[in-house]
């Protein structure tokens, strides 16, 4: 009976932790944090951003030339805002959507090395640009983290906002969890 | 004993919600992972739904699927939900789309989270990137 007890036991304390596994970053069994974006809510707020963006008249025709603007992390996390940024774009260059523009110092100088004239860089028509903000409130033992994203498209030659979005991404609890 | 019984009742009453959810919670722990539901748009302009999951197909019923084009002439679908049932739901939403051969021409794959108020009625709007995306493909699971 005490060793029937104690291999109960033994399995019980074995079984307390969840070995590693690998999950599909696009899934529904992902870790939520309180305390932090997570790369689950990168991808909502850029695919809500990206719906909300390509029926604005600035894409109604053609391919616009975009330019990557500032994208300012107001948060208290420590995270590379192309985490947002590429949720948008990446379908946007893919389906042809923009031409978007790349200052990469090797192909300049390659483009200056082999003699081509930089007259047949696009000029940018647009600039994308934006601010990434929290918000945290807690009643009793519940914790609540808002985070705001905020992106405008600038038209190049007049000077204006064309486009805005705000998405808040908001997570209420005590303690993070897995899955929505 | 009668003060007992009336501080229970007031307990129960406050109560209230958090059992219907406690029940919902233990609802979805008896029965099976929620599956993934689907409703595709049709060339004639209706839509066939693929429900998988009936226990949330009860609960959140689609009104309609208003397929137009945009100004740039790209395929955008606008789907009206609505929360049949007397609890708040939580969907959560993605689309593909289809070429017209069928292909899934593009897809987004991140599920988005949308809070449905009970009796609410949302509208989800899927614009293609691509010329070529005909059908819109809507999958919808719950939590």
């Amino acid at each position: 009976m005490n060793k029937i007890f104690l291999f109960a036991c033994a399995a019980l304390i074995v079984g307390c932790d969840t070995p590693a596994s690998y999950k599909d970053p696009n899934g529904r069994e992902l870790v939520v944090s309180l305390e932090k974006v997570n790369i689950q809510d990168f991808a909502t707020a850029g695919s809500l951003m990206l719906q909300s963006m390509v029926n604005s008249p600035a894409f109604s025709k053609g391919a616009p030339v975009l330019q990557l603007g500032m994208i300012t992390n107001d948060t208290a996390n420590n995270f590379d805002t192309s985490l947002l940024l590429s949720k948008i774009t990446n379908p946007l260059v893919n389906a042809g959507r923009v031409t978007l523009l790349d200052s990469d110092s090797i192909a300049t100088a390659a483009r200056s090395a082999s003699g081509i004239s930089s007259t047949n860089v696009p000029h940018a028509e647009y600039v994308l640009k934006g601010k990434i903000l929290e918000d945290r409130a807690n009643a009793g033992s519940t914790r609540q983290s808002s985070y705001v994203f905020q992106l405008s498209l600038v038209e190049v030659k007049r000077g204006v906002s064309v486009w805005q979005e705000e998405k808040i991404v908001t997570k209420q609890g005590s303690k993070n969890s897995i899955g929505f | 004993m009668k003060k007992l019984s009336l501080l229970l009742s007031l307990g129960l009453l406050t109560g209230c919600t958090s059992v219907i959810q406690t029940a919902d919670r233990i609802e979805r722990g008896l029965t099976p992972p929620d599956a993934v539901n689907y409703v595709t748009t049709r060339p004639d302009g209706g839509y066939t739904p693929q429900i998988t999951d009936n226990r949330f197909g009860n609960k959140i019923e689609l009104l309609a699927a208003r397929k137009s084009k945009t100004d740039g002439g790209y395929t955008q679908v606008k789907w009206d939900l609505r929360n049949g049932s007397y609890l708040g739901q939580t969907a959560n939403i993605s689309f593909e789309w289809l070429a017209a051969d069928g292909s899934v021409s593009e897809r987004q794959d991140n599920w988005i989270t949308t809070p449905l108020e009970p009796g609410a009625i949302t509208t989800v709007t899927a614009t293609a990137l691509k010329p070529s995306s005909a059908e819109c493909r809507l999958r919808i699971i719950s939590r």
